[in-house]
């Protein structure tokens, strides 16, 4: 039978091959990527202009047409300093951070339960929590102020923190649930062989894997309280000031200074924008992570 | 009319200097079952794709029926693949799966469905079509592969590996029924798989691949009793060939203490090549145990598998394993001496550097 | 040798297994039980407490006619306030508002996030950069955001976006004052394109390559292998990026606080922002308590409609590949 393989004395050692240029596979650039830079600027734009107004003088944010240079200066910045912004900037740390704490403590058991170790009605559980998302906050918000006045915490921290926690705890659950699910059964079987018991199990093998879905979801409820508005500014006044609280009541009393108003909001949104870049990949895990399970 | 023919084609890997596949030329005919086989990393699934239009021909070309492919997309090349890991349509129902290609082209609903219904009987795919894939089995999902690429009636079927995931059992049937339905069928088949045994059964010819570059294209029978290089002897044939040094001596080679006889002409041409030693090539079962004269060896194992048994042994004194095959039952216990000896017949000689087939 | 077992009766099979079946539930001990369940207790009881007592006070305030501002008048009307509420036109056009505003955002931000997805699902230089910044407006506190939007953006004079449109002939619109809802909804769009871009994304990620590739050789263009393969894929991706898009926004507060105020009228107020000022500006609780409840049966009426019609990914259904 014919071969059409070279036989043992036609075979191309290294010296008998011509030399060719191999063709070195170009990634071709890709047209598309421009029209997603031009959608990412547009859409990053306004906080830009919001960042670059915060360094201008007032008479340069005022002006038309928009002036895109000048010299900047920090001036505004000191200014919204003077009005007191450090105190709201504490009780927002102070408030995200007991608040994701507590979501933490309290959820990662729950959704250790709902997950790993099912029980009946884990379903019914599961939907109670999302529904306690589904319903209006506002109809909440009036015999909240009225018992949050009667146990006399107007205006105190601690409110918005118990409230936070409720406010996060079902998606923190919800999230990490799906992470706890992608833990392969077979490890824990792998680990009881080895004779640990499930709470060494978890500590061990368990919480490792997790850690990185329990951050994504840590990050999301810092990004969920620090933002939150509507229970701050109902059942805030002076004391508890958070951030958000701060600024609407910047804008009030200092209304039209955009540069000074843009230096508090530059302020206020920073923490967290900085945080969700930072662990830009972590936040994107958490959020799809919904999805996929 | 479908052949097949790869000229010098090559592929790099993806952001990287080396070669997937390495000037690989196949004159494939018309009809033909062709058979790609190799290690992992062997470049065989690279060559397919080659011809399925999902990976870039970076050089030389490929053609079909006549016509070159280079710079065709997959949708224009008329080629029908089955996929490793079936690659069924999650959404669609088994029938709607199948009649996806014919809907691409525009037939007709009717005409569709007449072709899938045909497809199905043969497939025995009838009761399943209105079911989508997550509540099929894996053999199910398998023949859904199948019938999807029958369904078209093209002019190439290209399979990757299309049975790694069926159990053993299944896999032994599936064998049988793909190459009926492809002799029936008489379309053109490239087939890519890592079992040697598949390639063997399978194959009118078969190509085997190691590092991007083809090392012999020929008939099973022409690959087990003429392997082209070392390579190839070792890859054909369970258990593998046994590859020893010997040193070329008066009227054969020896290995360790013992001469093997070895045909004058091919000695003489041998010298001629300028050779001192060479790798000599002896499968299983041109062994034999002995009481007579023979290689010293130490038995290391024995398999027995019921029509024959394996003893895997160690050549006294030395590091060299010699694996032999033996119709009897219990041939040998474990740490006996036995003396092995060549049946009649002769022995595979290959260059001890380069490893090609020499003395010929 | 192994038997040929000739099917035992079928009797005999199903007794037996009833009885290892009623031997494993009793090995299951009561302890058990609640060792499995008790990690979920504090949770949940801290739910309970924190959002079910409250709204069962809010359901005894709707019953009360009750406004702070004449105190000792608080009295027990039964379902009075429910009949006002019903009257109240404004009410139903803040309704309307509210609709209109969870849906127009909903659509328009699943286009846009979709397209933004196809884009990102493609290498192409500093595809990291461009996902980092697409993603800011999801983390500005929206407060900030709305005053962005308010200020720097539409502002009739000095705002950016007459300033773009000014070579179109667009003169000094403003509009926040002439379009109240639509410029409110700017802003939401703005903040919650990201967040459907990256569900979206996720869900064009995790699809199997091979299938695209069957579809290629099956002979399917660019268009008939989205139309066929990808949009089906990502049908659940979207329907969750709506689904929880539109529970959150049902609460938009915020952009309207900070952008309107409402206004002019109830024009660009939804139905939070309308029942919190009949409580705290207003001082109504009875009606705003009434109001409250009614949103709350509205919104679980139609989300038990909307997930039993058209949502099957809440059921947990999963499509395997």
């Amino acid at each position: 039978m014919s071969t059409t393989a070279p036989t043992a004395q036609q075979v191309p050692t290294p010296e008998t091959v011509p030399v060719r240029t191999r063709k070195r596979k170009h990634r071709r650039a890709n047209p598309w990527g421009v029209v997603a830079w031009i959608a990412a600027l547009g859409f990053f734009f306004p906080v830009f202009w919001m960042v670059l107004t915060a360094f201008k003088q007032e008479a340069d944010a005022y002006s038309d047409p928009p002036k895109f240079f000048f010299t900047p200066t920090l001036d505004q910045f000191r200014a919204v300093f003077d009005t007191g912004v450090g105190v709201s900037l504490l009780n927002s740390a102070f408030a995200t951070g007991v608040s994701t704490i507590l979501v933490l403590l309290l959820g990662v058991p729950a959704a250790f339960a709902l997950s790993l170790r099912p029980v009946r009605k884990t379903k019914d559980a599961l939907f109670f929590f999302i529904s306690t998302k589904m319903l209006p906050i506002v109809a909440a918000i009036i015999p909240l102020y009225v018992i949050v006045a009667n146990i006399g915490l107007l205006d105190n921290i601690w409110a918005l923190i118990i409230l936070y926690t409720a406010m996060n705890l079902p998606i923190a659950v919800w999230m990490m649930r799906s992470f706890f699910l992608e833990v392969p059964g077979e490890l824990l079987e792998a680990a009881s062989m080895d004779g640990a018991n499930l709470w060494t199990s978890v500590r061990e093998v368990i919480l490792p894997l997790v850690s990185p879905g329990i951050a994504a979801t840590a990050l999301i409820c810092v990004i969920f309280s620090w933002n939150e508005f509507f229970f701050a500014v109902n059942l805030t006044a002076v004391q508890a000031q958070t951030i958000p609280v701060f600024l609407v009541g910047f804008i009030t009393g200092e209304g039209l200074y955009w540069a000074r108003l843009s230096a508090a909001a530059t302020m206020a949104a920073l923490p967290v924008v900085l945080a969700g870049w930072l662990a830009q990949n972590k936040l994107v895990r958490g959020l799809s992570f919904g999805a996929i399970k | 009319m479908a052949e097949i023919t790869y000229r010098n084609a090559s592929c790099l890997y993806e952001n990287s200097d080396t070669l997937a596949v390495d000037s690989l030329n196949l004159d494939i005919q018309d009809g033909e079952f062709v058979v790609l086989v190799g290690p992992s990393g062997s470049g065989k699934s690279t060559a397919l794709r080659m011809l399925a239009g999902l990976e870039d021909i970076d050089e030389g070309s490929i053609s079909i029926g006549g016509r070159d492919m280079v710079g065709v997309p997959s949708k224009d090349r008329d080629i029908a693949m089955v996929f490793q890991n079936y690659a069924l349509y999650p959404n669609k129902t088994v029938a709607e799966n199948m009649g996806f290609a014919l809907k691409m082209r525009g037939v007709g609903a009717d005409e569709r469905r007449r072709k899938v219904e045909q497809a199905a009987k043969l497939l025995d795919l009838t009761d399943y079509l209105d079911r989508k894939p997550a509540k099929l089995s894996g053999g199910q999902r398998q023949r859904v592969a199948m019938g999807r690429a029958i369904v078209r009636e093209p002019q190439v079927f290209c399979m990757d590996e299309p049975l790694s995931n069926l159990d053993a059992k299944l896999r032994v049937q599936t064998r049988t029924q793909i190459a009926a339905l492809q002799r029936r069928l008489g379309t053109t088949t490239v087939y890519v798989t890592h079992d040697q045994v598949e390639a063997m059964t399978m194959g009118d010819r078969v190509a085997v691949l190691r590092g991007g570059k083809l090392q012999q294209f020929s008939s099973p029978t022409e690959l087990y009793d003429r392997p082209a290089n070392a390579f190839v002897a070792g890859f054909i044939g369970s258990p593998a060939m046994n590859l020893l040094d010997a040193r070329i001596v008066d009227g054969g080679v020896q290995i360790g203490s013992t001469v093997v006889d070895v045909e004058r002409d091919r000695i003489a041409s041998l010298h001629r090549a300028g050779l001192e030693t060479v790798t000599v090539g002896i499968r299983p079962e041109q062994l034999e145990i002995t009481d007579g004269d023979g290689v010293e060896t130490i038995v290391e194992l024995v398999e027995e598998l019921g029509s024959e048994s394996y003893v895997y042994t160690r050549v006294a004194r030395s590091d060299t394993p010699l694996v032999a095959r033996s119709l009897t039952r219990t041939p040998a216990r474990l740490a006996d001496t036995i003396r092995l000896r060549k049946r009649e017949g002769t022995v595979h000689l290959f260059h001890p550097a380069t490893g090609e087939r020499v003395g010929d | 040798m192994t038997t040929l077992a000739v099917g035992a009766s079928t009797a005999d099979d199903s007794e037996r297994i009833r009885r290892v079946r009623d031997a494993k539930s009793d090995a299951v001990s009561r302890a058990e039980g609640w060792r499995r369940r008790g990690p979920l207790l504090p949770a949940l009881i801290f739910m309970i407490v924190v959002t079910q007592i409250p709204f069962a006070f809010t359901l005894y305030y709707s019953t009360q006619s009750w406004n702070l501002v004449r105190p000792g008048s608080r009295s027990f009307v039964g379902l009075q306030n429910y009949a006002d509420v019903f009257r109240d036109s404004q009410f139903r056009e803040v309704a309307v508002n509210t609709v209109i505003l969870i849906v127009g955002t909903v659509l328009i931000s699943v286009v846009l996030g979709l397209l933004l997805a196809l884009l990102l699902d493609r290498v192409f230089l500093g595809r990291g950069i461009v996902r980092t910044l697409l993603i800011t407006p999801f983390l500005v506190t929206p407060v900030a955001g709305a005053l962005i939007w308010k200020t720097a953006m539409f502002d009739p004079v000095f705002g950016i976006v007459n300033f773009v449109l000014s070579p179109f002939g667009v003169g000094q619109i403003d509009w926040v004052s002439r379009y109240p809802l639509a410029a409110v909804m700017a802003n939401l769009v703005w903040q919650w394109t990201p967040f459907m871009m990256l569900l979206i994304l996720a869900g064009l990620q995790s699809m199997p390559r091979d299938i695209l590739e069957a579809g290629r050789v099956d002979g399917a263009g660019a268009f008939a292998l989205f139309r066929e393969l990808t949009l089906p894929h990502l049908r659940r991706f979207i329907e969750l990026g709506a689904v929880l898009g539109a529970i959150h926004l049902v609460n938009t507060f915020d952009a309207i606080y900070m952008m309107t105020q409402g206004g002019p009228g109830t024009a660009s107020s939804n139905l939070p922002f309308y029942i919190y000022q009949r409580a705290f500006l207003g001082f109504d609780i009875g009606q705003a308590a009434a109001m409250g409840v009614v949103v709350v049966v509205a919104t679980i009426v139609v989300a038990t409609v909307a997930l039993r019609l058209i949502f099957t990914s809440f059921t947990g259904k999963e499509e395997a590949a």
